[in-house]
């Protein structure tokens, strides 16, 4: 009789304490929200905050789409908020209880697919560029071209992301990121061949480590992601090439089956309080869209042309859109890619 | 009331047939099904029945990439082999209160996370590490040799992963084996050699056929370790499966690469299950041989 008793009172936890504080689950990329925020939101609506990590828009849409629930706020990139939108998978905002939104920097907001925020809240817009390492990439001139480079063989990374990866070869070839012209696919196929044999592996996580230990020599990245890189060696200098890029907006929604819908819209407009907007932006490197935030950023954040970009170098970029049954073009050009020697 | 032994037995192993059924063979056969479900372009599977998948795995792409893996976990499985023999001769041979630290050297390194020990072996052949340095200093590579994101680092990171695996089985067969039997070999005029290539090998067969096993069908679905060490070009079978999961959100055709696999699993492991029933010792095979 008296097992039973232990047993039981192993039980307690599992039932008696567990709803003791609200929980709000994030679902983010790593490295993308200063460590502070989340204490201080903690501390101030008594809950906790568990954050889960995703690595590709496509990975963390695979996993929603088999079934993974429990997440509160998601930050996908924009292109990817539509396709979510569209699958009936998110949850329309409550303006009333986003009142920071009036901060949003409308210049920002005809990046994201969703201009009117019934969805999605613009939390960081970056750039995808070059970060290579200026004291030993001596002949660098800021160009998709590089990857052409045999100097730097096996020392160079390129994304793992079909999108990223034969987007940069559209744009070295003068088409658009989004071309479904069969003709052009083919030929921006055969640039990425050509470009493989010059790469270590295409990455997309790992480039940080690898630019900031030397690994690797040059890459092509996310802005913030090497800004990040720069504070811990010297060395990385970030560039956007002179061909264009692509920019992106990531949005935090929350989903339709979200378990803390309140708390999660008070998170969004935590994020969205001009003090907490410019520390982010300050901590990641990539800019938060909210205007009342950028008299509070430090001079250097201010005047970074990687962070507030150029007005006619965005002439020269596109958003990534999601191309719907067009995506089969894409997906067997990077099985071409892939298997090709 | 009374069970017969039968009964008994059927209880016994009840539990765990409910396991494997629930959860291995009920979500195998999903997988089987879900291969012929179409696909729809937002990642969900449709209604209905389809062979497109069936048709999609005649991919031109894919010849590289099933050779490409079948090479490689047939030279890590044969690699594993050719060092855990002498492994576990060694182990078998040594003093016997030597023996049991030395199986708990050969599993220390499960202490460690096996993400971990992949990544560790990024710093060890980085570029600019330490190893690179010496084998420079030797004169055996160039400066501008790369040591990673080739097939080569991913052989090299299986064998280390797998090769516990390989030495635990055989050595386990080793220990059971009358070293006795080699002297007697000796004595009828064999040589060393010999010996242990007719009375030693066959005499641990079934370790090594267990060895075999628990390194090729691992490294077959290998994934996490051509993604971390490997290159442009070392994809093996699960890197495509998990890209036709996440980037191209194919599900059907995820589960017809998988089923693939599965099959290239379940055919060899049934061919050695019937290769052992026909010899029930590893002994007798030598007879009438010698």
């Amino acid at each position: 009789m008296k097992k039973w008793w232990v047993f039981a009172l192993c039980l307690v936890p599992l039932f008696g304490w567990a709803d003791e504080k609200k929980v709000l689950h994030l679902y983010n990329w790593a490295d993308y929200m200063k460590p502070e925020l989340i204490q201080a939101f903690e501390e101030q609506f008594n809950c906790r905050i568990m954050q889960d990590y995703f690595d590709s828009n496509e990975a963390m849409y695979a996993k929603l789409k088999a079934g993974a629930t429990g997440y509160d706020v998601i930050f996908p990139s924009s292109y990817m908020v539509n396709v979510m939108k569209e699958q009936g998978m998110l949850m329309p905002l409550d303006h009333d209880k986003i009142p920071n939104l009036r901060f949003i920097d409308p210049a920002y907001l005809k990046f994201t697919m969703d201009p009117v925020m019934d969805y999605g809240v613009p939390y960081m817009v970056g750039s995808t560029g070059i970060g290579y390492d200026g004291s030993r990439v001596e002949d660098f001139e800021p160009s998709w071209k590089m990857f052409n480079n045999e100097a730097y063989a096996g020392r160079m990374t390129l994304l793992n992301d079909m999108r990223e990866a034969i987007g940069a070869a559209l744009k070295l070839l003068g088409y658009s990121i989004n071309s479904t012209d069969e003709a052009e696919l083919a030929q921006a196929r055969d640039v990425v061949i050509g470009w493989k044999r010059n790469i270590a592996k295409f990455e997309s996580e790992q480039y940080k480590n690898g630019l900031v230990s030397a690994e690797f020599l040059l890459v092509q990245g996310y802005s913030g992601d090497i800004l990040q890189a720069m504070d811990e060696n010297e060395d990385v200098v970030y560039a956007i090439p002179r061909e264009g890029t692509s920019l992106a907006s990531d949005d935090m929604v929350i989903p339709v089956d979200a378990r803390e819908p309140d708390l999660a819209h008070a998170f969004i407009n935590f994020l969205h309080e001009p003090q907490n907007a410019a520390d982010n932006t300050g901590y990641v490197y990539y800019l938060c869209p909210n205007k009342a935030s950028y008299d509070l950023l430090a001079e250097e954040i201010r005047n970074d042309p990687s962070i507030f970009l150029d007005p006619a170098v965005v002439e020269k970029c596109e958003v990534i859109l999601d191309l719907g049954e067009e995506n089969a073009k894409y997906i067997k050009v990077w099985d071409e890619i892939r298997a090709a020697e | 009331m009374t069970w017969g032994p039968r009964t008994k037995e059927t209880l016994l192993s009840l539990p765990s047939m409910v396991w494997l059924i629930g959860l291995f063979l009920v979500p195998t056969l999903l997988v089987f099904a879900i291969s012929f479900r179409p696909s729809t372009p937002f990642g969900g599977v449709g209604e209905g029945w389809t062979l497109e998948t069936i048709r999609g795995l005649a991919n031109p792409n894919y010849p590289t990439i099933i050779w490409r893996t079948v090479w490689i976990s047939l030279s890590t499985t044969a690699i594993c082999l050719t060092l855990a023999v002498p492994c576990a001769y060694f182990m078998a041979r040594a003093p016997v209160r030597w023996r049991s630290f030395l199986v708990m050297l050969v599993i220390i390194p499960f202490w460690t996370n096996f993400l971990i020990r992949i990544f560790a072996w990024k710093i060890m052949l980085h570029p600019e590490g330490l190893l690179k340095k010496f084998l420079l200093m030797l004169h055996l590579v160039e400066p501008r040799t790369i040591l990673m994101y080739n097939e080569g680092a991913v052989l090299l990171v299986l064998v280390y992963s797998y090769l516990s695996f390989a030495i635990l089985p055989i050595y386990a067969a080793t220990e059971k084996f009358d070293f006795g039997l080699l002297e007697a070999a000796q004595d009828l005029g064999a040589t060393r050699l010999r010996a242990l290539v007719q009375i030693f090998l066959p005499g641990i067969s079934r370790g090594m056929i267990t060895a075999a096993l628990v390194v090729f069908i691992p490294a077959l679905g290998s994934y996490v370790i051509p993604e971390i060490v490997g290159g442009p070009s070392s994809e093996m079978i699960g890197n495509k499966i998990a890209q036709r999961v996440f980037v191209d959100r194919n599900l059907p055709h995820a589960s017809g690469l998988s089923a693939l696999l599965t099959l290239a699993v379940v055919v060899p492991m049934l061919l050695v299950l019937m290769l052992q029933r026909r010899s029930p010792s590893g002994l007798s095979k030598p007879e009438g041989r010698a």
